[in-house]
C-alpha cells in the first residue's frame, strides 16, 4: 500500500496499514531545517502574495521535499496567483491581495498576515474588481506538486470557505456590523465567493488533485463566531453546493476550521467527508467526537498544536498515543496537529509526533497505557 | 424616564443594533436624563451580553456587535461628558504585544473593561516593551494589559514586565496578560498581576487587581 492508499482507504473509513500523516502547513523555518534548503519567496497561509512563478517554484519544491522527508501521506497546496498578477504594494509596506485584504509581514514566521481590508463600506465592494476564478496560473503549485509526487502521496487542493474570506475582507467588526444592518449584502456576497470556488474546484479538479481541503475558521474557543442559525441559513449551503461539485468529480471534501465546534458538528458531519483540527484547547474532545461522527467524518488533527510549543517530546509522544488509541481503530483517522507546525514549535516535539505515528500507528491498533 | 433607561440596557443586552439603541439615547438625552446614568445603563446591559456569552447563549459575533453598539454611545455622549472627569474607575493602557497582529480578543477585552467602568487607552497591535513603559511613565494608568494569540510573542509579555521592573515603573501599574495561549500558571510565572481567560474575566481581573 502506497502513501495515497493509505489516505484513500482511510477516507473510505477502512483501515489502511498504517495511521496517515500529515501537516495542513508547515512554517517556512521548519521547513527550511527538514529539507535542507533555504526558501527563497514569501508565503502567507491565508492567500497568494506573489505571481513570481520562479520564487513560486521554489518553495513547491522545497515543502514537497520536506513532506517527502516526512514521509507525510498527504500534501496539501495552496491554489496560486494568477499568471502575471502583482499584489497591491502600499507605502506603509503592506500588501493588498485579491481580495482587498491588506496583509503585514511577520519577519519572525517569514509569512504575510492579515491585519486590515480596503472595504469601509458595502459601496467600496461594488467598487472593487471581483477576483476571475478562471484566470490562467491558478493551479500552478498544484501541477507543479503534482508532477513531482506523481500518484505516490495524496494532493490536497486548498480552498478558502466563502465565509471566512468574507469575514476577513471586511474585517471582523465592519462584517458584523454589516451582518446586523445589512444581512442581504453579506449573504449576497458569500453567495458570490462560492460561485468563484466552485469554478475553482473544477480547476482542481483539472489539476488531479484527490482531495479538496476547504480552509477558513468557523469559530473560536468557546463557539462559531456567529450564531447557528447564521450557519443553517448561509454558511451550510454555501459549503453544501462546494462539497456537491467535489463529490461529483469524485474527491473528498474535508473542512478545515478551528474553535469549538462543537454546535455545529452536527450538520458539519452531514455536509463534508472530514474535518481538520479538532483542537483540544478549544474543548475538541476526540473520544466524544469518535464516538458520535467517526462513521461519518474522517477526523484529522488534535495533538494540541500549542503543546508542540511547549511541552516535553515524552509528553508529545504520549498525546499522540491517546489520539491514535481513540480515533484510529477503524480507520477514519489521520494523524496531525490541531492546526500547524508553525514557527515558534518545537521541530523536535513534531518529529516525536510523526516517530510516536509510524510506531503506535500500525494497524490493529494496539496501545495501552 | 426609567423606562428609557431599561430600554437602553435591554438594546446592550439583547444587541438589537446601533439604529434602536441610537434612537433611545436621543430621547432619553431630549428628556435630559443624565449622561452617566445612559453610561450605567450601557455597562449593565454590555455586562448581560457578556454573561449570555459566558454561558453559551450568544457568540463571538453578539459581543463584537455590542462593543459596536458601545463605541456609538460613547461618541454621542462625549459633547454632553466634558464636566464629568472622575466617571472612570482607572485608566487601562491596553495592547497586542510585540510580534503579534491580531486584536480580537484585544478589542473585546476593551469593550468588556470599557462596560466595567475603565477609561482605556488602546495601543494597539505589535506594541513593543519599550512602547508600554512610555505609556506608563507618560500617561499614568492604573493598569498595563497585554494580549496575544501567537505562542511565538509570549516571551514578550515577560520583556515588558522585566521592562517594567527595569525602568523603575513596575510599581506604579497592575499587569494584565490574556490570549489564547496565556494560563494563570503562565501569568505568575512572569509576575503579572492577573490574568483574564476571555474577555469577561478579563474584566473581572481588572477589578481584581486595583483591590490589591
Amino acid at each position: 500500500m502506497n502513501k495515497k492508499d493509505r489516505v484513500m482507504t482511510t477516507l473510505d473509513h477502512a483501515e489502511p496499514d498504517l495511521v496517515p500523516i500529515t501537516e495542513m502547513s508547515i512554517d517556512a523555518v521548519h521547513v527550511e531545517r527538514i529539507a535542507q534548503t533555504k526558501f527563497t519567496g514569501e508565503g502567507s497561509l491565508q492567500t497568494q502574495v506573489s505571481a513570481d512563478r520562479r520564487a513560486e517554484a521554489h518553495m513547491v519544491a522545497a515543502t514537497t521535499l520536506a513532506y517527502e522527508k516526512l514521509n507525510f501521506e498527504l500534501i496539501p497546496v495552496e491554489l496560486s496567483a494568477p499568471d502575471g498578477w502583482n499584489p497591491g504594494k502600499n507605502p506603509d509596506g503592506t500588501t493588498t491581495d485579491e481580495w482587498g485584504r491588506i496583509f503585514s509581514y511577520d519577519a519572525r514566521c517569514k509569512a504575510w498576515v492579515p491585519t486590515s481590508s480596503v472595504f469601509t463600506t458595502p459601496e467600496d465592494y461594488e467598487r472593487f474588481p471581483f477576483p476571475d476564478p478562471h484566470a490562467s496560473g491558478r493551479t500552478y503549485a498544484i501541477e507543479q506538486t503534482k508532477k513531482r509526487i506523481g500518484e505516490e502521496m495524496a494532493l490536497g487542493g486548498w480552498i478558502k470557505d466563502p465565509f471566512a474570506i468574507a469575514w476577513e475582507m471586511f474585517k471582523v467588526t465592519d462584517f458584523v456590523r454589516w451582518l446586523y444592518e445589512k444581512p442581504d449584502f453579506i449573504r449576497q456576497v458569500i453567495e458570490r465567493i462560492t460561485d468563484f470556488n466552485i469554478a475553482i474546484i473544477g480547476r482542481i479538479v483539472d489539476a488531479k488533485a484527490d482531495i479538496i481541503l476547504s480552509s477558513g475558521d468557523y469559530a473560536e474557543k468557546k463557539g462559531p463566531f456567529v450564531p447557528v442559525k447564521f450557519f443553517k441559513e448561509v454558511v451550510f449551503p454555501s459549503l453544501r453546493r462546494q462539497v456537491e461539485v467535489a463529490h461529483r468529480a469524485g474527491l473528498k471534501f474535508i473542512k478545515h476550521t478551528d474553535g469549538n465546534l462543537n454546535p455545529i458538528l452536527d450538520d458539519l458531519a452531514n455536509i463534508v467527508d472530514g474535518v481538520h483540527s479538532l483542537d483540544p484547547t478549544a474543548s475538541m474532545d476526540m473520544g466524544d467526537v469518535k464516538c458520535r461522527y467517526g462513521d461519518k467524518l474522517v477526523l484529522i488533527g488534535n495533538v494540541s498544536v500549542d503543546n508542540l510549543c511547549t511541552k516535553t517530546k515524552e509528553e508529545i509522544v504520549q498525546e499522540t498515543k491517546n489520539c491514535l488509541r481513540v480515533a484510529a481503530p477503524g480507520g477514519g483517522y489521520i494523524l496531525s496537529s490541531s492546526n500547524s507546525w508553525y514557527t515558534d514549535a518545537k521541530l523536535e516535539n513534531c518529529l516525536a509526533m510523526v516517530d510516536a505515528g509510524r510506531k503506535y500507528g500500525r494497524y490493529p491498533i494496539d496501545i495501552c497505557n | 424616564m426609567t423606562s428609557l433607561l431599561e430600554e437602553i440596557e435591554r438594546s446592550f443586552a439583547e444587541v438589537s443594533g446601533v439604529d434602536q439603541m441610537k434612537n433611545y439615547v436621543e430621547r432619553a438625552l431630549a428628556g435630559n436624563i443624565p449622561p452617566l446614568d445612559i453610561i450605567q445603563s450601557m455597562r449593565d446591559g454590555l455586562s448581560t451580553a457578556g454573561r449570555k456569552y459566558e454561558r453559551g447563549e450568544y457568540f463571538l459575533s453578539e459581543l463584537i456587535m455590542s462593543g459596536i453598539m458601545a463605541q456609538e454611545l460613547s461618541e454621542m455622549l462625549k459633547p454632553h461628558l466634558q464636566s464629568h472627569k472622575n466617571q472612570f474607575l482607572a485608566k487601562v493602557a491596553i495592547g497586542t504585544v510585540r510580534g503579534d497582529l491580531h486584536d480580537i480578543g484585544k478589542n473585546l477585552v476593551s469593550t468588556m473593561l470599557s462596560s466595567a467602568g475603565f477609561e482605556i487607552q488602546d495601543l494597539g497591535v505589535d506594541v513593543p516593551p519599550e512602547k508600554f513603559v512610555e505609556v506608563v511613565k507618560n500617561e499614568s494608568p492604573r493598569v498595563v494589559a497585554m494580549s496575544c494569540l501567537l505562542t511565538i510573542a509570549m516571551d514578550e509579555m515577560k520583556n515588558t514586565v522585566d521592562q517594567l521592573e527595569q525602568s523603575g515603573f513596575r510599581r506604579e501599574v497592575k499587569v494584565l496578560v490574556g490570549g489564547r495561549p496565556i494560563t494563570s500558571d503562565f501569568a505568575k510565572q512572569i509576575g503579572a498581576d492577573g490574568y483574564g481567560a476571555d474577555a469577561i474575566e478579563a474584566a473581572e481581573a481588572a477589578k481584581n487587581v486595583l483591590t490589591k
